[in-house]
């Protein structure tokens, strides 16, 4: 994206020099998710994470897993950049959000698409607006809108209910459309929280699948999950956290 | 900000106005009532000024020069002798008694130059001299058949009774009194007959609907702007979710400011026309009801554009600025934040 590219603002990584002694500055062979000794206190005092150091490559597929209090929520939370870390650096698609401005948030977010639990569809609007919303949010032309639009929503399956209301639609038609909306400006990174938490376990199955066919395609996907089972059966990466830090970091799916 | 996203959230601007319809009749029917009120101020202070000019134009003051009749009749009129009931009683004085020293105004060229010296007293617009002859004969014409015997019989006895004099036209009622004293201070002038009273009655009612109704239009018009906010703020979390979206997908602050701020200004150009077409309703009818009485009444063509225009102006600027001061308060706080809802 050309609002990427901002030599002389420390905070954007370069995509061609290494500075192993810099900690803000990566290539892009390098991670596409860093934590460098993440720390975070919230001002009620709760010590969410603690020096936390984790390394995520374009391409692969991480469950998050941890109980309730495990400090999930705020691993995402600096991913997406709602919360800032107090200590350490996070580095995501390229930019250091440490050290980011607040007005270069919306850029940062225009990398990732972010999938939600509860799935979060305007209910005024129809799936195809829904979807074609985060176009226009990027200044998309509307042509290219209508094509691609009819195109991500004919790939989840829901090409035939683009004019129903998400009220008309199951739980997990609905995700499908946040689906299609996360993936519609072609991220690098797909951010699913909890996805299969509102929708019954054959839809679970059906969502993962499809997140792993996206993978497959190259999009880096981190999915938080309660679901064991189904971290059990697709076989990815899993990061366990408990108490704010990572107490498990296993490549083959297992817990 | 690209055209096409320019061009996009005008039209959810225009949608959302019908989208949160419930909402949208609440802010303008508000609205609507501070307008309208504004309007009922305004055409009311316009009206009344209309009055006050009319009557202005009417403000004569009636001025008798200190000439010899005015010392036999007039009011302070000399009497030669205090036992003599006759002259006290009537305030009429024998006309060879009285000396030319007695008096200012000898002929009708003194009297045209005490004409000449009001002509420069500030407030005062025309002076129309009238001459003691001219005096008795529109007088001869106003008063009663048998009364007209009476001017004859004074004729007969001492000439002509009336005194030279000037009819003043003032330019306002403003400095009134300080306008009469300088009439009666100058050279010649005998006494001065006005309605005084009256003057200061019209003067002070003026001020005081001017006040009352600049303070009218100055409250409503901040009522207004706090309406448009509030309306605006109920609107925003009410519709955190789609914000929490646009922020997610990564919309840019004055992305999400922009569809609020053409929404308020819709809002408040809606009520606007509204509140022209009920005024002009009222007025047509309060203009029907009082014409019997009262016919002095603006045509509101002659105001319905300068109303157009206000009403346009409050609710463009309300709309504008309640709802950009609204969406950046709630931006600025929770700007970054879309998970937690």
């Amino acid at each position: 994206m050309d609002n990427q590219v901002f030599p002389n603002d420390d905070f954007i990584l370069t995509p061609d020099t290494v500075f192993p002694e810099d900690k803000h500055i990566v290539t892009p062979e390098k991670p596409i998710i860093e934590f460098r000794g993440v720390s975070k206190t919230y001002q009620t005092g709760t010590h969410a994470l603690k020096d936390v150091n984790i390394q995520i490559h374009p391409g692969e597929f991480v469950f998050v897993v941890g109980a309730s209090g495990a400090g999930k929520s705020t691993f995402m939370k600096l991913i997406m950049r709602e919360e800032k870390a107090n200590t350490g650096d996070v580095l995501v698609n390229g930019y250091n959000l440490t050290k980011m401005p607040r007005k270069q948030i919306p850029m940062l977010r225009r990398t990732m698409g972010i999938v939600f639990q509860d799935f979060r569809l305007i209910p005024t609007m129809d799936v195809f607006d829904n979807v074609a919303f985060a176009m226009h949010v990027v200044g998309e032309k509307p042509n290219v809108i209508r094509r691609e639009v009819a195109k991500a929503l004919s790939q989840v399956g829901l090409g035939h209910k683009a004019r129903s209301k998400p009220a008309e639609l199951s739980g997990g038609e609905q995700q499908r459309v946040g689906l299609a909306r996360a993936l519609i400006n072609k991220p690098k990174l797909l951010i699913a929280d909890e996805p299969t938490g509102n929708v019954d376990p054959n839809m679970s199955y059906e969502i993962v699948e499809m997140l792993s066919r996206i993978n497959q395609q190259g999009t880096t996907v981190l999915m938080v999950t309660h679901e064991h089972n189904l971290v059990r059966d697709f076989h990815h990466r899993v990061i366990m956290l408990e108490g704010g830090t990572i107490v498990a970091d296993n490549a083959e799916g297992t817990i | 900000m690209k055209i096409q996203s320019v061009k996009y959230l005008t039209r959810e601007g225009f949608r959302n106005v019908w989208v949160n319809r419930l909402m949208s009749i609440a802010s303008i029917g508000v609205l609507v009532a501070c307008m309208v009120l504004i309007g009922m101020a305004l055409l009311i202070t316009k009206n009344v000024d209309r009055t006050m000019q009319t009557l202005e134009q009417q403000n004569v003051v009636m001025v008798y020069f200190n000439d010899k009749n005015s010392v036999i009749y007039g009011e302070n009129a000399v009497a030669p002798n205090a036992s003599d009931a006759t002259a006290s009683d009537g305030g009429a004085t024998e006309t060879n008694d009285i000396p030319e020293s007695a008096y200012l105004v000898h002929n009708e060229q003194e009297a045209l130059a005490v004409c000449e010296n009001l002509k420069k007293i500030a407030n005062v617009t025309s002076v129309e001299f009238i001459s003691s002859d001219e005096a008795l004969k529109r007088a001869k014409e106003t008063v009663l058949e048998g009364q007209a015997a009476a001017f004859e019989i004074l004729e007969e006895e001492n000439g002509n009774p009336m005194s030279h004099g000037a009819k003043i036209t003032l330019q306002s009622m403003e400095n009134f009194d300080a306008t009469i004293s300088a009439i009666s201070a100058t050279s010649g002038v005998d006494s001065v007959v006005s309605h005084g009273d009256l003057a200061k009655k019209i003067s002070g009612i003026k001020s005081a609907i001017n006040l009352i109704c600049f303070w009218i239009i100055g409250i409503l018009g901040i009522i207004s702007l706090v309406i448009v906010s509030n309306t605006i703020r109920v609107t925003m979390y009410n519709r955190k979710l789609e914000i929490s979206i646009m922020k997610a997908v990564g919309a840019t602050d004055s992305f999400v400011r922009l569809p609020f701020i053409i929404e308020g200004m819709l809002l408040g150009v809606i009520s606007a026309l509204i509140s022209e077409g009920l005024i002009y309703f009222c007025y047509r009818v309060a203009g029907e009801t009082m014409s019997e009485t009262f016919n002095t009444l603006i045509p509101f063509s002659e105001e319905a554009l300068l109303l157009l225009g206000i009403f346009l102006a409050i609710g463009i600027f309300a709309g504008a600025v309640g709802s950009a001061f609204m969406i950046s308060k709630y931006l600025k706080k929770e700007g970054s934040e879309f998970k937690a809802l």
